[in-house]
């Protein structure tokens, strides 16, 4: 039971659909530009399957507000104060060359929100333990405070496939139920059916 | 497409028009709102004005659905707005609700909402609709479900977590007798955490019997309400587990891993890759979805709650298949949507008084005084500034009990375990065991469900749990179903339980500090919804502890004596103010302890007066009850005394203004007066006086 598995798959599209399993050498409907992203699956000792979807962005370093400040995970206030601020300094629209001005301020808006977050212990802990969970999301806004609304976003177009595959396992199910195999071993509801199809 | 019929509901709504005295609702047609900007006017709802009942929304099609399932949030929000009541979790179902009524037949199928409070949109389509403004008025809506006023309500609620019980024997009843509907039965995600869910679920897996649970789940467990700082994480392990099924992305990642295996071993793909399915569906299941599979429900979801297309398309599905055992659906909602100012809110608008639907601003009136709940706050907050071992246990009322100031201020010493009164009542148990002293905030009808643990873990082996109990007697809007009736007669009755109750806002922090000194035997001390008087408060809050058993005598007077027991003895006091001018000088004592009793007093009381009344705001069986065990026993009904116990009525009072429900339950002050009065033969004034 306690195997790793880690497959790279291609980036999938935000509608769920699956794309080609890489293994074919399919044709990618990925832009080379956008490097893929990472789908590794373990499966952990109690069975528990668990996924971390990493998003990149250009950067590829970036996966977390850890990394991104160059803090380790068990990082001090001060530390990322310390790390914000340099950052900072380096990417502020004002002090950047006219050239970089924009990713610059993209960069910088990162870094702030990064800051937000780690600097604020509630805040922190949640982004924690979003991170423990497998879901990396990093860059998104945490402004309302519900703590897992972007949890939700990110996995709603997955429910709606999953929910599909539950209702086909349901017929199956039924019809399981309908024909039961041990005539000794009914349960009561099953017995009432019975009953009623006389 | 339905041709849209409106006629003008204002105008010839019959109730409506009774209402000559109270302001009548206008529906003015303004343009339609923006999502999130409210006029003071209400949008029009052209689909809903052509719903009575859900059979007519069967004809509509998918895309009037759309229009149709916002339709009834702007209803419940200007309803509310007018009314006060619980919006929050109403604005969450709309969509819900919507889909249920539109896939199954009620009332033959049978829906259950737990609690109800979230029953607003269900009965705007079910008929009710043009009775909305009268919704928690004396004689109006009922603001849960009820079955005397509809019978699309199919089963009463107003505590949590019994609708997967009901629901059950709702689908076994149905079965014994060869019927053929459906059973729909919506819970919530806080009321799953009470074992009574899990109680019926598991029976719910062995029965096998034909069922719909819906769990509706809004991340909201507890209820925080006034005064917090923020949004608080869900309390409880299972709310981590909800979110983790959420978020469980591996079945699709697996499947993927296995289609691409199943594709290189070649062969049968179909056949393999759905064995994989199933393999890997059950690897997952194992450990993932979970509780629900384990009991024996087939568990379907997460689900966007708040897409309709989606909703309609599972239920039909399920509804269409033939046998299923029962299911369980897992909903996942937000409290408060579509209004913004709900859905910003830390309370998600839970309970709401009368607001401006346009800025959201809800219209408390300002009194004097401040209500019983935020009184027992400080006082507990002051005693345990003193005493480090007090600890404060609610369930899931961090709001309603007023413990969110004593968690503000001590935050590790206040335990909410979610809606588990019986988990709550013995885990108290367990830290007095270890030298705390808990403290047990649980409203008195909530305590119902904990009644064994209160006998058999706190008072059979005498552990000092102290239970404040709030919302005593009467409640007022919120019915008999939150009505606190019983709870005199119930804890009285217990050998080793001291059962007291504040006659005043001061008297209760003296209580508060008298339990806090109790520390050999359990105690308890009732006080009602309300705000208090406006007498001095202790000077730092803090209270002095009483003597155990001594009641104390207000004013003193003869002939005619009136004992008193907690808020009641107000009324007593205003009824000898009635009576003065009649030449009649009432004694009124309060008797604060109904256990042990101040047997002294009553001596006193039978002895030099002809009359003896006793008013309490509890069912029969409660001080009256012990007054009139101990008179008979000392002698004291031998002789010439006329003794006449005032209690509630022995019927529920129905959901109403606390006055209008106090005038029902005959123990308002001009009751007791007239009662007086004619005890000595004066009926002529006891007629006038209740007139």
């Amino acid at each position: 039971m306690c195997s790793s598995y880690a497959a790279v798959a291609q980036p999938l599209h935000r509608t769920g659909e699956s794309l080609p399993f890489p293994f074919f050498g399919s044709s990618t409907r990925t832009s080379v530009a956008r490097p893929p992203q990472f789908v590794s699956f373990q499966i952990g000792p109690r069975g528990a399957a668990r996924a971390s979807l990493i998003e990149t962005v250009e950067e590829p370093a970036a996966r977390t507000f850890y990394e991104l400040l160059g803090v380790p995970e068990t990082g001090t206030l001060l530390e990322i104060k310390q790390a914000y601020k340099q950052l900072a300094r380096k990417y502020h629209p004002d002090v950047s060359l006219p050239d970089r001005v924009e990713e610059h301020t993209r960069r910088f808006i990162r870094v702030q929100e990064a800051y937000e977050t780690l600097s604020d212990p509630k805040r922190r802990e949640l982004y924690d333990r979003d991170m423990a969970k497998g879901v990396h999301l990093a860059f998104t806004s945490r402004r309302r405070g519900k703590f897992d609304e972007e949890l939700q976003m990110a996995n709603k177009s997955e429910w709606k496939s999953r929910w599909q595959s539950q209702l086909s396992g349901l017929k199956k199910r039924s019809m399981q139920k309908e024909t039961p195999d041990d005539d000794n071993n009914l349960t009561w509801g099953a017995r009432m059916r019975r009953e009623r199809n006389k | 497409m339905a041709s849209v019929a409106t006629w003008d509901r204002s105008a010839s709504s019959p109730y409506l028009q009774e209402q000559s005295g109270k302001e009548k609702v206008k529906w003015n047609f303004a343009s339609l709102a923006e999502r999130g900007e409210y006029f003071s006017e209400k949008p029009p709802t052209p689909l809903l004005d052509t719903i009575d009942y859900p059979i007519h929304m069967k004809n509509l099609s998918t895309k009037e659905l759309k229009q149709l399932a916002d339709e009834p949030r702007s209803d419940v929000i200007f309803n509310v707005s007018k009314t006060g009541g619980h919006l929050g979790s109403s604005l969450g179902v709309i969509e819900l609700t919507v889909a249920i009524h539109y896939v199954f037949n009620a009332p033959q199928d049978r829906i259950l909402w737990d609690v109800g409070h979230q029953s607003y949109p269900h009965k705007i389509l079910t008929g009710r609709r043009n009775m909305m403004p009268t919704l928690r008025q004396t004689d109006g809506l009922c603001g849960f479900t009820k079955r005397s006023e509809s019978n699309y309500d199919c089963f009463g609620a107003g505590h949590s977590s019994t609708t997967i019980s009901a629901g059950l024997g709702m689908a076994v009843g149905r079965d014994l007798q060869g019927r053929k509907n459906h059973v729909v039965a919506v819970i919530g995600d806080g009321a799953m955490i009470a074992g009574q869910a899990y109680e019926a679920m598991n029976n719910a897996g062995y029965l096998d019997s034909d069922m719909i649970v819906i769990l509706n789940d809004n991340k909201q467990v507890s209820l925080p309400t006034a005064n917090l700082d923020g949004p608080i994480p869900p309390v409880g392990a299972l709310s981590s587990a909800l979110s983790r099924l959420q978020s469980n992305r591996p079945l699709r990642e697996l499947r993927e891993v296995a289609k691409g295996v199943t594709k290189q071993i070649g062969g049968s793909m179909h056949e393999l890759a759905a064995k994989v399915d199933e393999y890997a569906r059950g690897l997952i299941s194992g450990s993932g979805s979970t509780l629900f599979e384990e009991l024996g429900l087939y568990y379907i979801g997460p689900v966007d709650g708040h897409n309709i297309d989606d909703l309609t398309a599972i239920l039909k599905e399920v509804k269409s298949t033939k046998t299923t055992g029962p299911v369980s659906i897992h909903v996942v909602t937000e409290k408060g949507r579509g209004y913004s100012y709900a859905e910003k809110a830390a309370d998600k608008y839970h309970g709401v008084a009368k607001f401006d639907p346009a800025t959201g601003k809800q219209f408390k009136s300002s009194t004097p005084t401040q209500a019983y709940t935020t009184y027992f706050a400080e006082a507990l907050i002051a005693e345990a500034e003193q005493d480090n071992i007090i600890v404060a246990i609610h369930a899931a009322m961090g709001g309603g009990t007023g413990l969110n100031l004593f968690d503000r201020r001590f935050p590790t010493r206040c335990f909410d375990v979610g809606i588990a009164e019986q988990h709550a009542v013995t885990f108290a148990a367990g830290l007095a065991c270890e030298g705390l002293k808990p403290f047990c905030a649980i409203y008195s009808s909530f305590l119902q469900r904990a009644y064994d643990q209160v006998v058999h873990d706190v008072d059979l082996q005498k552990l000092p749990v102290r239970f404040a109990m709030d919302r005593a007697g009467l409640v007022g809007a919120d019915g008999p179903t939150h009505c606190g009736a019983f709870d005199i007669t119930y804890m009285a009755c217990l050998p080793n339980m001291v059962v007291m109750a504040p006659a005043d806002e001061a008297e209760l922090f003296h209580m508060v500090a008298t339990a806090a000194a109790i520390d050999d035997r359990p105690s308890c001390f009732r006080y009602p919804r309300g705000n208090g008087i406006g007498v001095e408060l202790p000077p730092g809050n803090k209270g002095i502890p009483l003597e155990i058993g001594k009641g104390r005598i207000l004013l003193e007077g003869e002939r005619v004596a009136l004992l008193g027991y907690g808020t009641a003895v107000q009324s007593c006091m205003t009824a000898a103010a009635l009576m003065e001018p009649h030449g009649l000088q009432l004694t009124v004592a309060d008797a604060r302890f109904c256990k042990p009793l101040d047997q002294g007093l009553i001596r006193r009381l039978a002895n030099s007066h002809e009359v003896l009344i006793t008013v309490e705001e509890g069912a029969v069986g409660g001080f009256a009850a012990h007054v009139a065990q101990f008179m008979a026993l000392d002698g004291l009904l031998d002789g010439k005394l006329k003794w006449r116990p005032l209690v509630l009525p022995d019927r529920y009072i129905d959901h109403g203004s606390p006055a209008d429900q106090l005038m029902e339950a005959g123990l308002t002050s001009h009751h007791i007066a007239a009662t007086v009065f004619n005890i000595l033969g004066k009926a002529r004034e006891a007629l006038q006086i209740m007139s």
